[in-house]
């Protein structure tokens, strides 16, 4: 076996060309264009990731912006629940005061209405115990219905003004009398004689039966009354128990 | 009578015998430029089939290169690249008919054995520099200096053994196949000329590797993206 140099040197040249030719026009170019591929790509997940942080910024200050907004919500609703709450206290306030105020109303109508019906209660009974009392004394015997009153009657007629009583000691005719029953011839002339010595002349009278008078006698002239009955008296005792307040 | 091995010059350039295996390797040549120069005129960042199947053959070596080296492979791209598709496309070339593979004759396998063997010493001496370079040979001890030099000649012929021997004993197969059978008979053994020239490239591309890496080792700084452990790869 031999070896042919020239055929050696020749494909030891013909190696060297062809790893210089595919070094130049395929290997270099094509990991060339891997390397720019791969730095596009990298530049593409480098802008993404930018896009990406950017988009995580506007997402961040979106949270912020809706972190703001809730919490202006919350201030205007604490606000407005303030606010409700002050209209509330208020109207609850208007309220009681107006309730108090119509309770208080309520109670003066009510103390005014116990009143006027303690008052119409007291005159009821007032009317009541006067009534028992006229009822009680209409059962005075007969002989004490006028007798006993004919010396007051008197005395009242001597109480009287002197203009009255001089009026009353002028007056012609007879003086008008009031009786609760017809005067007994003794009862009459007792009473004249009485009422002679008061008014200075002799005196008739002219009796009148009133039966309501209950007892005691009523002396009527023109320009005065003289009262000494049990029914002036009862009139009288009504008249205090039914006075309120003067 | 004449040994087969023998290669009569088809043409002389002067004092300078053009033999066969020349002619073929000038056409291997003028086609791998040529296919070269024509695909990647345009290549895009979107790539096409054949712009991907290239990349994917590129980032093969690549990937070759890093995990048995465990450095950048781009300073060796170009070498063990180039060997390997030149040595496939040799083994490749008997499928034409009337050709035979220039690695089926010892000159072209001898030649790639020199290259590898010059690259490796240069190589070595660039990443450790001379003395670094020549240090090694006295490692583990300076005994082993005579058995390191030999080894580094006896590898590059087995380079050479062996590639000869599998492309030159699958050609002579064939050729005998075919003076005793028949047209079609031979048509098995071709394609299994097929793997073993794609092997053979194979192996003569990661050997080739390998001796780089081992003079380059620990004067070099590991790859960035180093996925797998050094391969130990031994030829059949």
């Amino acid at each position: 076996m031999t070896i042919d140099w020239w055929t050696l040197a020749l494909q030891a040249i013909n190696v060297l060309v062809l790893l210089f030719i595919l070094s130049r026009f395929l290997f270099r170019p094509v990991v060339a264009m891997m390397a720019e591929r791969q730095a596009a790509a990298t530049r593409d997940l480098d802008a993404a990731r930018a896009a990406r942080k950017a988009a995580e910024a506007e997402q961040a200050k979106a949270k912020t912006e809706a972190a703001a907004i809730a919490a202006a919500r919350k201030d205007k609703l604490d606000a407005a629940a303030t606010d409700a709450e002050a209209q509330k206290k208020a109207l609850l306030a208007a309220a009681r005061a107006e309730v108090e105020a119509l309770r208080k109303g309520a109670e003066a109508e009510i103390s005014a209405a116990r009143a006027t019906a303690e008052r119409e209660d007291a005159d009821r009974a007032s009317h009541l115990a006067v009534d028992i009392a006229a009822r009680l004394l209409t059962r005075v015997p007969a002989e004490a219905q006028v007798f006993p009153f004919i010396g007051d009657l008197a005395d009242g007629v001597a109480a009287l003004p002197e203009a009255s009583r001089t009026t009353l000691a002028a007056a012609e005719g007879p003086l008008a009398l009031k009786a609760p029953r017809a005067l007994t011839e003794a009862e009459a002339d007792a009473c004249r004689t009485k009422l002679a010595a008061v008014l200075g002349r002799p005196v008739t009278l002219a009796v009148e039966v009133v039966p309501e008078l209950i007892a005691g006698l009523e002396l009527d002239a023109p320009h005065a009354v003289v009262r000494n009955t049990f029914r002036a008296d009862l009139d009288r005792i009504l008249k205090e128990l039914t006075r309120h307040g003067a | 009578m004449q040994s087969p091995l023998a290669i009569e010059p088809l043409f002389h350039l002067g004092p300078v015998p053009v033999t066969e295996p020349v002619v073929v390797t000038w056409g291997i040549l003028l086609a791998l430029g040529g296919g070269a120069f024509l695909a990647t005129r345009h290549l895009k960042l979107v790539p096409g089939r054949g712009q991907a199947l290239l990349e994917a053959v590129v980032s093969t070596i690549d990937s070759q290169i890093r995990d048995t080296m465990q450095v950048d492979p781009a300073p060796y791209r170009a070498l063990i690249g180039g060997i390997f598709l030149f040595v496939l496309t040799a083994n490749w070339v008997s499928l034409i008919p009337g050709l035979e593979p220039p690695t089926a004759h010892v000159e072209t396998d001898a030649a790639l054995a020199l290259i590898v063997f010059v690259a490796t010493i240069g190589y070595g001496i660039k990443a450790r520099g001379l003395a670094g370079y020549l240090k090694t040979f006295a490692e583990p001890t300076w005994v082993m200096i005579p058995l390191n030099v030999v080894e580094q000649i006896t590898r590059t012929f087995s380079l050479v053994v062996r590639l000869f021997g599998n492309i030159m004993s699958g050609v002579f197969v064939i050729g005998i196949i075919l003076s005793l059978a028949g047209l079609l008979v031979p048509i098995p053994l071709m394609a299994l000329d097929l793997l073993t020239g794609a092997v053979q490239a194979y192996i003569f591309a990661v050997l080739a590797t390998v001796f780089i890496g081992a003079a380059v080792s620990e004067g070099e700084a590991p790859a960035p993206q180093a996925p797998a452990p050094p391969q130990k790869t031994e030829a059949p």
